[in-house]
């Protein structure tokens, strides 16, 4: 085979030799701020992304809180007010942390991914700006979007919470003083005794000697009529006398509100000053690593819809799983799962994540055991880790 | 890499050639895909680089890019060693390789500024001249999406004058154009390389290259086999006569009794005479003399200027041949 290498230059006038670009730093691994900037405007045009993103950070707690305040304004009785310490833990822990962090990882992989999957990331290459630069331009783009969703759905919460908190209190129907302790509900119970046996709700069972006692609320009577013999646990029989004494009917309104305080005063509490922005940060951390860890594996993996599949399993299945149950052999790899570790730093005041928001009930297993510290290492290394492992991919991938 | 080329391998930026490659070898798995490439495009011109499908020719502009590494060999992009000094050599670089594709839910005007915001602060002022020039600022806010492959190719172009540069790389850039497209396309290139840029054009029309450009390369099966000035390879091309006559098959027995080395071939136009490389104009009065003198009449004789396909087909052909 013949090679002829018998090139002329057929111009004669090719181009002046330009000086280098001014300003032009593309060799650097900082991105530049107009770099940062139009991949955020890349982002914020993704219209369902931002839907998705909006409906879930802001929409769906506004809807939830909306309702409960209508409701509450059109019948006291029956709903209780749309403010509070419960209800504000209720939206943090079961809802705002675990869909926090899964839409912040479907936001992480769209920007770990788009680029070469819609042909732009040649086009960037090509401009011979360092590729850990075009990296690291999506990180402050993409948290800016993610955590200013966070916030505005946390503020609108907050809000709620803090502000339609009854001043005082309609408890099922009952105007009850606010803030009162235990005894003094009890105090109050005895002397409306009538008003919270018709009103408060009861559990039956424990401490209780007999049925509710007969008394009339809103011209029905409830509870069964007088001379009615009722079978006891003992395997005894209990008649309903004629009518209760004064006394007994106090005593059984006492200990209806003992069965009701815990759930009066959630009810009545707001969330304070330190709890709520503990918990901002808390949420703002979580959604941070959500994202960090979606652009990673996405950036890893080249696409997105597996990698946002696998970060959708990892939060709502493996980790209330291996939160909870200690599998001896994996403790360590359990102590490793970033959402258990978040779990160990939840600020205090909250019932733990995963569990529904209930705190898991009296039964329920406790967290596996991990150190603070521990966990915080947890933590950054994930950070560390898929940040390294995306701009590792990124500096090596084929265009 | 051992730095061993002609240019600066300091990236200084100087050098006679836009592109130099020695040694370039790219390899997936078994497969040599750019083979032991030596390549050589003069600054300030059009240079087709041409070759069949699969030859190497993407997988050649890829690795001078930096989108994907070479296994050997060195290179040089307007004089500056890549990969070594890629962000400065690519500064003054524009390419299309393979179809251009953009973020389909932004419109021309915003794919370009992000590509612009990857550039230097002077290629943001750049976004609106280069859609002006590519003829597509009229619809510069619509979605890409919107956009037909004419309008990409197009778009893709401006993408490549954001950075002002003295090296354009366009892969296949005639693809999906229709025929004014093409026509708006060669004169764009022309302009550029009047403008002093180079141009290397990635392509399997031979036609649209011949008609643009001043130089090719032509590659197969990895390797660069040929490359020059259009003209100078095909002076070096077979000379070819046709002829119309009264009595084809006799005249073809004459010439090839003659000292000529004519290889002839009849067909439905007459005879088909080719006569070696170098041979100049006078054969074709001698051709005429030889028949009319052997009492042939001569209806028409024409000189057939070779075309770079017809070139190209020789030479592949005859390497084909050859293995």
């Amino acid at each position: 085979m013949t090679t002829v290498t018998e090139v002329g230059a057929p111009s004669p006038s090719p181009a002046p030799i330009r000086a280098e670009p001014r300003g032009d730093h593309r060799g650097s691994w900082i991105p530049s701020r107009g770099m940062v900037t139009t991949r955020c405007m890349e982002l914020r045009r993704r219209r369902g992304l931002m839907i998705a993103l909006i409906a879930v950070n802001i929409g769906i707690p506004v809807v939830f809180l909306g309702v409960r305040l209508i409701s509450h304004a059109v019948d006291p009785k029956s709903y209780g007010p749309a403010g509070g310490y419960s209800i504000f833990t209720t939206l943090v822990t079961g809802f705002m942390y675990v869909f926090g962090f899964v839409v912040a990882a479907v936001v992480g992989c769209t920007a770990g991914s788009v680029d070469l999957t819609e042909g732009m990331f040649r086009h960037l290459v090509i401009t011979g700006r360092s590729r850990l630069a075009l990296y690291f331009a999506r990180i402050p783009a993409g948290l800016a979007i993610v955590i200013a969703m966070v916030a505005v759905g946390y503020t609108i919460v907050c809000a709620v919470c803090v502000f339609a908190a009854p001043t005082q209190l309609n408890y099922d129907g009952v105007n009850v003083p606010v803030g009162l302790s235990q005894p003094a509900l009890d105090s109050w119970a005895a002397a409306h005794a009538d008003e919270v046996i018709c009103d408060f709700n009861f559990h039956g069972g424990a401490g209780l000697n007999g049925p509710p006692p007969n008394v009339t609320c809103g011209g029905q009577s409830i509870g069964p009529p007088p001379g009615t013999v009722i079978q006891t646990k003992g395997g005894g029989t209990f008649t309903v006398p004629a009518a209760e004494s004064p006394a007994q009917i106090r005593a059984f309104a006492v200990t209806v509100a003992n069965q009701d305080y815990a759930d009066y005063h959630s009810n009545f509490l707001v969330p304070s000053t330190t709890l709520m922005v503990e918990v901002g940060l808390w949420i703002a951390l979580e959604a941070t690593i959500g994202f960090m860890v979606g652009l990673g594996l996405s950036s890893l993996m080249g696409q997105r819809t597996v990698a946002v599949i696998l970060l959708i399993v990892l939060e709502l299945i493996l980790t209330p799983i291996f939160s909870r149950h200690v599998i001896s052999h994996l403790l360590n790899v359990q102590r490793g799962i970033v959402g258990v570790a978040m779990a160990h730093i939840e600020p205090g005041g909250l019932p733990t994540p995963f569990s529904g928001g209930g705190g898991g009930g009296p039964g329920a297993n406790p967290l596996i055991p991990e150190s603070t510290l521990a966990s915080s290492l947890v933590i950054v290394g994930w950070i560390v880790f898929w940040t390294a492992i995306g701009a590792w991919r990124m500096r090596t991938r084929d265009a | 890499m051992s730095a061993t080329g002609t240019a600066t391998a300091t990236g200084s930026g100087g050098g006679e050639w836009a592109v130099e490659t020695h040694g370039l070898t790219k390899r997936f798995e078994d497969n040599i895909a750019v083979n032991d490439v030596e390549l050589l495009v003069p600054r300030g011109c059009a240079f087709g680089y041409l070759g069949p499908n699969g030859a190497g020719k993407t997988t050649l502009i890829r690795v001078l890019l930096g989108l994907t590494h070479a296994d050997a060999g060195t290179m040089f992009l307007l004089g500056h060693s890549v990969p070594r000094h890629r962000d400065v050599a690519l500064a003054r670089v524009g390419a299309i390789v393979d179809e251009p594709r953009f973020h389909g839910h932004l419109t021309g005007r915003q794919n370009l500024q992000i590509l612009a915001a990857a550039r230097e602060p002077a290629a943001k002022r750049r976004v609106d001249p280069a859609l002006e020039r590519v003829g597509i600022l009229h619809r510069a806010d619509d979605k890409v999406s919107k956009y037909s492959m004419g309008m990409r190719q197009r778009l893709g172009v401006a993408a490549c004058l954001l950075g002002d540069p003295q090296l354009l790389i366009l892969d296949e850039p005639m693809n999906g154009l229709d025929p004014a497209g093409m026509l708006d396309m060669r004169d764009m290139i022309l302009s550029l390389v009047a403008e002093g840029r180079t141009v290397v054009l990635s392509s399997h029309l031979l036609d649209e290259v011949e008609r643009t450009c001043d130089a090719v390369a032509i590659v197969d099966r990895g390797k660069v086999i040929r490359q020059g000035p259009i003209s100078k390879l095909l002076a070096g091309s077979s000379f070819e006569v046709q002829v119309e006559c009264s009595d084809p098959d006799r005249a073809g027995d004459l010439l090839t009794a003659t000292p000529f080395g004519a290889h002839v071939q009849t067909g439905a136009e007459g005879l088909a005479i080719s006569l070696p490389e170098g041979t100049d104009r006078d054969a074709i009065a001698d051709i005429n003399r030889l028949l009319v003198e052997g009492g042939i009449s001569v209806f028409r004789l024409q000189h057939i200027q070779a075309s770079l396909e017809s070139w190209f087909l020789e030479v592949t052909k005859r390497l084909g041949e050859a293995e």
